[in-house]
This record gives C-alpha cells, structure tokens and sequence, in this order.
C-alpha cells in the first residue's frame, strides 16, 4: 500500500491522566474510503482516542498524520479545517433550525458584495447546497423544511452524519451512531453510512459497543481494551464471536 | 394551507385589535387621535430598550440593569451638558451607557457571572450611583426638547412624533439583524442549544458581548428620548424600564429559554402593555391597583410562556 492511501495515521499514541493510563502505545492506519470500526467495553479508552484525532484532547504523547502530514490538534477546529469532523454523540444540533440552518450552523454562507459587509445570510444559496447533500446521500425526510426538534432520533442523527459528511473532506467520526436508536431507525441510519462508503471518497471512523451494528457497514475492526489497541482485524477473515473475544480479552493465541 | 393555525404575531395583533376595541366602547377620551398618539409615544422609550432586550433573551441572556443604566447616563448627561454644553453633555452620557454596558460585559463574558446576578447589582448600583451625581436632585435642561416637541412629516399625511420615528427605526434595524445576519442566527443558536452553538464553532462569550454593546447604544438612545420629553434628569428618571422591558419581550413570546420570538412580537406587546396601562389611568383606576395590574401581566406573560411551550414544539424562529 503506498503511503498516498492512508488517510490518518496513528502511530505510539499515549495519553495518561495523571497516573491513570487512558491510551497506551496505540497504533493503526485508516485507509482511503475505508469504514473502520472502533470497538470496546466501557472504559476501554474508545472516547479518548476519539477526543485525541478530533483536537478536544491533546495526547500525552505520539503522532497523528492525516493525508500523510504530521498534525498537532489543539481545538476542535483545528481539527475541522483540517478535514476532520465529527458527529457527537448528543448530535450538536439546534432544536429550533431546520435542516439546511444546522448544517451552515456556525458555517453559515453570506451574500456577496454589499450585503456580505453586513453579514446577510445567503439562505436560498444554503438551503440549495443543503438539498443537493440530502440528495447525494439518498437520505429522506417527510418534511426537508421542519425544524429537528420535530424528527425522529433517527433522523436527527441523519441530519448530523449528513453535516459531517457535507464538511468532512478527509475523515468523519462517528460517535455511538446508533446507541439510543430502535431498530427499525438503527437500520436506516445504517444504510446512510452504507451510502457514504459508496459515494465517498471520505474515510469513516465509527465507535461502538454494538457490534452487531458495525458489522454489516465496517471494513475493519479495531478492538480497545484497557487503553491498549489488541486486534486490528479485517472483517472478512474473521467472525463476530472473534470479536467479541477480543473485547473481553477471553482471546488468546 | 394545510393546516391554518393563528401564529404568535396575529394572536398578539389580535389581542391588541381587541383591546383597542374594547376600551374605545368602554373608555371615555381613549379612542382619539391625541390619546393613541400618547399612547405610542409612551410606549416608544420602552420599545427602544425591549429591541435589544429581545435580542439578550433569545441567547438566554438578560440585562435588568437598563432602567438605572438610564438614570446614570441621563444623569451624566444633563448635568454635563448645564455645566458644559450639550455636546460634551452628549458624549458623556454616551461613555456612561458604554461604560455600564462594558462593566456587564466584563462579569459576565470574563468572570462568567450568570448576566441576572451582574445586572442586579448593576440595577441597585448604577441608580445609586445617579443620584450621586444628581446630587439627590432633579436637574433641569436647557435646549434640548427636539425629541420631544418635534414631529416628522411622513408621506405628507402623518405628522409621526421623533420618539416614535426612533423606536420604529430600532424596530427595523433589530427586525433585519435578528432575521437576515449571521450573527442573529448565531444567536438564536446559542438561545435553543448553548452547547451545540460552541460545538459548531460559534464564539458564544463574543456574541453575547455584542449584543450588550448594542444594548449600551440603546440605554444612551433612550436617555436622549426621556430627558427630551421630560425635560430633566431625575434620581427616578428610567425607573422601571427595565421591567417593562422584559414584561414586553416575554408576552411577546421570546420566553425565558430563549431561541424563539422575535421583535415585532415584542413591539405588539409594548404596544399591548401601554393601551393597557393608559386605559388604567384614564379610567381613573388607583395607581396602586395600576401596579398590581402591571405586575399580574408579567405573571400572565411568563405563564402564557410556559403554555405555549409546552403545547407548541413546532414553533420555529421567525413568524
């Protein structure tokens, strides 16, 4: 593999909290496209590795490169001009904003000449880029005007991947997509993150402990335990209960 | 239309066309052009402050501070301008606003004080502050009545007083920042969800800090127009605006959580407030049950509030 396909790699990655060791040692690589699961129990430092690739917390120690150069987050938006978004798990949307609203929120695009001095929102122009996105990823809502306060969890969670995916140009991470989620909205959250795969050119990475949900959209595996990186494993040469085994760490050689 | 329902601003046209209605029937001398031309004048140093106001609430903030911000600037002001001239007189009252606005800003940008704390103590200290540079007294001035005695042709038909050409230009300036600019869907952003808005990248402390800055230029606008129509600087000048204010940006459906309302509700609800407090006075009603009155709309605001809340999740920004 030549090093032009590796969207972000981790290398030596150490983060301690006082004497408590949040991440110890951990490396891994995320290709161009790939869908990579991050998978572990509570505890297992699944968050703070999260938190270090998306600038809210600064590594102890170890490099993160993305598109091959060397990065140092030191805010979430350092992060985001980078390329890297994240959809938390609360979805940082406002309630009260419509779909187009929330994915310019903070972004927001301005009209040209005069009126740009005066800071006049563009919203036809926003409201047009926010369609032609929901669009590209086949995403369907009732109402593309509502406000989300109005929506289902799952469409919430749409609506965020959706931003993600609108401004993440190199990697979008996924915090517990489909944790508070029933079934049936888990399955079409699921088949958005399918159509991300397909279209994109985007890496994804997703954590959670459901692995039942991971498994049909992920290309590979990453198993936490107790801060330390224990499989890196391609889903077609291995099986779910593989998995499981090595988030227990009932695992052994 | 699918499904017609009355929106926030007609209900209130509605209560206001009522009202107005109703005490024309019932009140001697209150449906005449003097009478409601007294009536928007009056309600116009309100309206000024409740625009900006509007704005604090819907980011979840609020100023109480405004009514002794104006006693302090007029104070300044007047007394500037007898010793000085009115120019100088200006701009001191000017830098008294800013500097209140600017003290806000600080306990509650920096030292991150909740904006109800700070302002509290901005209510009881800049007052007292007024009257000390009153001297406890009122002080009369001199050549500057234009605010108050002048009126402004409009379409050759109207003849619009000044107080009421100001407030309908803070109307529009407001109307147009909180529906058409970045920074007013920032902050009806930072209003529905604090930590969503700082997530998104939105600099809520710089944001909030604006809005004060702007409140500032309004508690000095204000002054102009209270010391023009009253002619003096008093220890009581400005007293009360502050609740009538936030009476008004509540009824007019801003709310206390913020993010929702805008400012022609609130200018409905100045109006509403002001045919309610004229009918009062002239129906003779005793000016200590016009304060119960008062103080019961305020209740009634909040709690009208708390039902629209819980029966209308759907309602959006804007009309």
């Amino acid at each position: 593999m030549s090093a032009k396909n590796v969207t972000l790699k981790v290398e030596n990655l150490n983060k301690n909290y006082g004497s408590v060791v949040a991440l110890s040692n951990v490396s891994f690589e995320i290709l161009k496209g790939e869908v990579v699961a991050l998978v572990g129990d509570n505890g297992a430092g699944k968050s703070t590795l999260v938190k270090c690739v998306a600038g809210s917390v600064f590594p102890s120690s170890g490099s993160i490169y993305l598109d091959g150069e060397k990065v140092n987050f030191h805010t979430p938006g350092q992060a985001r001009d980078a390329g890297i978004e994240t959809v938390y798990q609360q979805l940082a949307l406002v309630d009260t904003f419509n779909i187009s609203e929330n994915l310019f929120l903070g972004k927001e695009v301005k009209r040209t000449g005069l009126s740009r001095l005066f800071g006049i929102l563009d919203r036809k122009e926003m409201r047009r880029q926010a369609l032609q996105a929901i669009q590209e990823f086949n995403a369907t809502f009732p109402d593309v005007n509502a406000t989300v306060e109005t929506m289902s969890g799952g469409q919430r969670q749409i609506v965020a991947m959706t931003r993600g995916a609108f401004w993440g140009k190199s990697l979008l991470l996924l915090d517990e997509p489909t944790a508070a989620l029933g079934v049936q909205e888990s399955k079409s959250v699921l088949e958005v993150i399918e159509r991300f795969r397909s279209q994109n050119q985007m890496s994804l990475l997703i954590i959670s402990h459901n692995l039942e949900h991971v498994w049909q959209v992920c290309d590979r595996i990453l198993v936490l335990r107790g801060g330390n990186l224990v499989a890196n494993l391609v889903k077609k040469d291995v099986t779910k209960s593989d998995v499981v085994s090595h988030i227990t760490g009932a695992y052994s050689k | 239309m699918k499904n017609f329902r009355v929106t926030g601003i007609q209900a209130r046209l509605l209560v206001l066309i009522a009202l107005v209605v109703m005490f024309s029937l019932t009140t001697p001398y209150f449906f005449g052009v003097s009478n409601l031309t007294n009536i928007i004048v009056n309600a116009s140093v309100v309206g000024v402050i409740a625009c900006p106001m509007t704005l604090l609430l819907v980011a979840r903030q609020i100023d109480i501070s405004v009514g002794s911000a104006v006693a302090l600037s007029a104070a300044v002001f007047v007394v500037m301008s007898e010793k000085q001239s009115l120019i100088i007189g200006l701009v001191s009252g000017l830098a008294a606003a800013l500097f209140v606005s600017a003290l806000n800003v600080a306990a509650i940008v920096y030292l991150r004080v909740e904006s109800i704390i700070v302002t509290l103590a901005g209510l009881i200290a800049f007052r007292g502050l007024a009257k000390v540079v009153l001297d406890g007294r009122s002080v009369t001035i001199n050549g500057w009545d234009y605010i108050g005695e002048h009126r402004i042709n409009a379409f050759g038909l109207l003849k619009v007083p000044v107080p009421v050409v100001i407030f309908m230009v803070m109307l529009l300036i407001f109307y147009f920042i909180m529906r058409a600019t970045k920074y007013g869907s920032n902050m009806y952003a930072i209003g529905a969800n604090p930590e969503s808005a700082r997530l998104s990248g939105i600099k809520l402390e710089v944001q909030v800090a604006k809005a004060f800055a702007l409140m500032g230029l309004a508690v000095f606008i204000a002054t102009t127009m209270t010391v023009s129509m009253t002619g003096i600087a008093s220890p009581t000048s400005g007293q009360n605006l502050e609740f009538l204010a936030l009476t008004a940006v509540i009824l007019g459906g801003v709310g206390l959580g913020g993010g929702r309302g805008n400012v022609l509700g609130t200018c409905l609800a100045v109006l509403i407030l002001a045919v309610v407090d004229n009918a009062l006075v002239l129906r003779g009603v005793q000016s200590f049950w016009q304060e119960v009155a008062r103080g019961s709309l305020l209740m009634l605001a909040v709690i009208f509030d708390q039902l629209s809340r819980k029966r209308d999740k759907t309602v959006r920004m804007g009309i």
